[in-house]
């Protein structure tokens, strides 16, 4: 959906993978206008074995011009090569694709389609789980009291255009457009049940103007340079190649407009009295989210990452949710839900034995005294970093 | 261009956004039917469950009846593109300036329409050699996006053009 008038389409052939892909727009007035897309398949053709990847889940549009060429190819290629297969890979992001492309392998049995899709991101099915949601509402409802202090400093203001990347269920989005009434939201996420939960919650509450859209944080279709600010919260830690996303944080940013990111290091969650253990068992977290290629050590490398995404006059903070700030049983029930989650779930399908899991436990359980012990402190801190969109 | 935000216009469908032009000018630039087609699905999206995957399928549904508006008009007068609601359903109106050639060519493609093989001609289009099928963006409407196509071509002047679909239900995701 990017301005045809710039660049309307680009292809790239990854040997390694056999993958030759095609993003973009492709609404030709002529065939002969595809004439290097077509000389570049050709060659990639002469020089591949065994199945081609096509990969045509940022090809975002296409009319029948296009799509008539790329069906040649295609089906033609197989005529010539008995030998060769190939696999188009569609997102499901993009609406029509899956639908256009499957005709064709009704064509010819050796083009087979894959749809892109709620597997963006398999080793998070966990997080995302049904029970996990009453947890998110409370980590949510606990640092909004603080972030709704901090956002005005990193530059959100009333009226701006505002992106919530990675938005999860969508609760930040709703408390962000009751307290900042921002022109336009939209609320982005890869996971189809949270955004189904994400608009039902906002419909109860009577807030209607949220765009929850479905989408891959990483090959975003929004357009280029729409929003004043774009946030994307505790999503970077759980990303295995967090550069892609920022790449689309900034992207979709207006120039002079701000992406704004939180993160945690997990390791620094304090809490007393038994701090040792709590500082083993958040040790022993990071690392165990480290195994799963996830890193809660992110909040205080937002800076270097934002500036390494060309963002300028970065401001970064740090705010700790803790167990004075209002509700020490919404702190405590948090840490319950982490245990459970983390000691129960993820470190029994890492293998751990039973000690291990055990004092990984004890932890948790001792956070969760500090933070209902009469004078007791339990804290976890957030890293809060953001930058400005050159231009 | 005039762009206008008109009140109701039919029984049922509310019209949301009318977008009018010298066809003159439209058929000036290819990008036109990109620009329009981009610019109405955005503005008829914002309310849609999923307003990003909506406007994308609209935009491709409207291109395709712009492209096939562009290769074949008439010569003078204003081409008209009104968008109407009815709850899920959208309804899409281009009203083309004609010629004999084209009312011809729009009499013939209702022809081709009112038969129950939109899939294989669409495929036979597709494939077939030398140069497009002018008509072949409205056969995908009619394959992949379930869209009821029909086109009224008056004597005087003028042809309607409209498609009628369902995206959210025809596009929901199991």
């Amino acid at each position: 959906m990017r301005d045809t008038g710039q660049q309307p389409f680009s292809v790239r052939f990854d040997e390694n993978n056999q993958e030759f892909a095609i993003a973009g727009l492709l609404r030709p007035q002529y065939e002969r206008e595809l004439g290097e897309l077509i000389e570049s398949f050709q060659k990639v053709l002469a020089a591949v074995r065994g199945t081609l990847y096509v990969n045509v889940k940022r090809l975002v549009r296409v009319n029948n011009v296009g799509f008539r060429v790329l069906s040649g190819l295609l089906v033609g290629s197989l005529e010539q090569r008995p030998d060769l297969r190939i696999e188009v890979v569609t997102s499901s992001v993009v609406g029509w694709s899956t639908r256009k492309f499957k005709a064709l392998s009704r064509l010819n049995s050796r083009l087979a389609v894959a749809e892109y899709d709620n597997d963006f991101y398999p080793g998070q099915a966990f997080l995302e789980e049904g029970g996990f949601i009453p947890i998110l509402r409370t980590q949510t409802q606990m640092t909004w009291q603080h972030e709704r202090h901090v956002l005005p400093r990193h530059g959100l203001r009333p009226g701006m255009a505002v992106a919530d990347i990675c938005c999860g269920i969508g609760d930040f989005a709703v408390l962000a457009f009751k307290q900042f009434a921002p022109s336009r939201l939209v609320a982005l996420d890869h996971s189809r049940s949270s955004l189904d939960y994400a608009r039902r919650v906002a419909g109860e509450f009577g807030v209607h103007g949220i765009e929850y859209v479905y989408g891959d944080a990483a090959e975003m279709l929004l357009e280029d340079n729409q929003f004043d600010f774009v946030t994307c919260r505790h999503a970077l830690q759980i990303f295995n190649q967090p550069e892609l996303i920022l790449a689309e944080l900034v992207r979709v940013c207006k120039p002079g407009g701000r992406v704004y990111v939180t993160n945690e290091k997990i390791s620094h969650c304090v809490g007393e009295p038994h701090g040792e253990s709590i500082q083993w068992t958040y040790n022993e977290l990071s690392r165990l989210f480290a195994d799963f290629d996830m890193d809660l050590e992110f909040g205080p490398k937002s800076r270097r990452h934002l500036d390494r995404a060309g963002l300028a006059d970065i401001k970064a903070e740090c705010f700790m949710v803790t167990n004075l700030d209002g509700d020490p049983q919404g702190f405590a029930s948090m840490i319950a839900s982490w245990e459970s989650l983390f000691a129960n779930g993820m470190s029994e399908r890492r293998g751990d034995d039973a000690a291990f899991r055990e004092k990984f436990s004890q932890g948790f359980q001792d956070h969760i005294h500090a933070a209902l012990h009469p004078t007791g402190y339990a804290g976890w801190p957030i890293w809060v970093a953001s930058g400005k969109k050159p231009g | 261009m005039l762009i206008e935000n008109a009140a109701a216009a039919k029984t049922g469908f509310e019209s949301l956004l009318c977008i009018s032009m010298g066809v003159d000018v439209f058929a000036s630039d290819w990008l036109h039917c990109d620009r329009i087609s981009s610019y109405v699905a955005r503005m008829v999206s914002h309310n849609r469950t999923d307003s990003v995957l909506y406007s994308n399928l609209m935009s491709s549904a409207l291109n395709e009846l712009l492209e096939t508006a562009y290769r074949c008009h008439g010569e003078r007068g204003e081409l008209s593109c009104r968008v109407l609601r009815d709850g899920r359903y959208d309804r899409i109106e281009l009203e083309i300036p004609s010629d004999d050639k084209a009312r011809a060519f729009f009499a013939e493609t209702a022809e081709v329409l009112a038969r129950d093989d939109a899939a294989e001609q669409y495929r036979a289009a597709l494939f077939a050699d030398g140069p497009v099928d002018p008509r072949i963006g409205l056969l995908e409407l009619c394959v992949d996006y379930a869209a009821k196509v029909q086109i009224e071509v008056f004597e005087a002047g003028a042809i309607l053009l409209t498609a009628q679909f369902d995206l959210e239900t025809e596009f929901a995701h199991a």
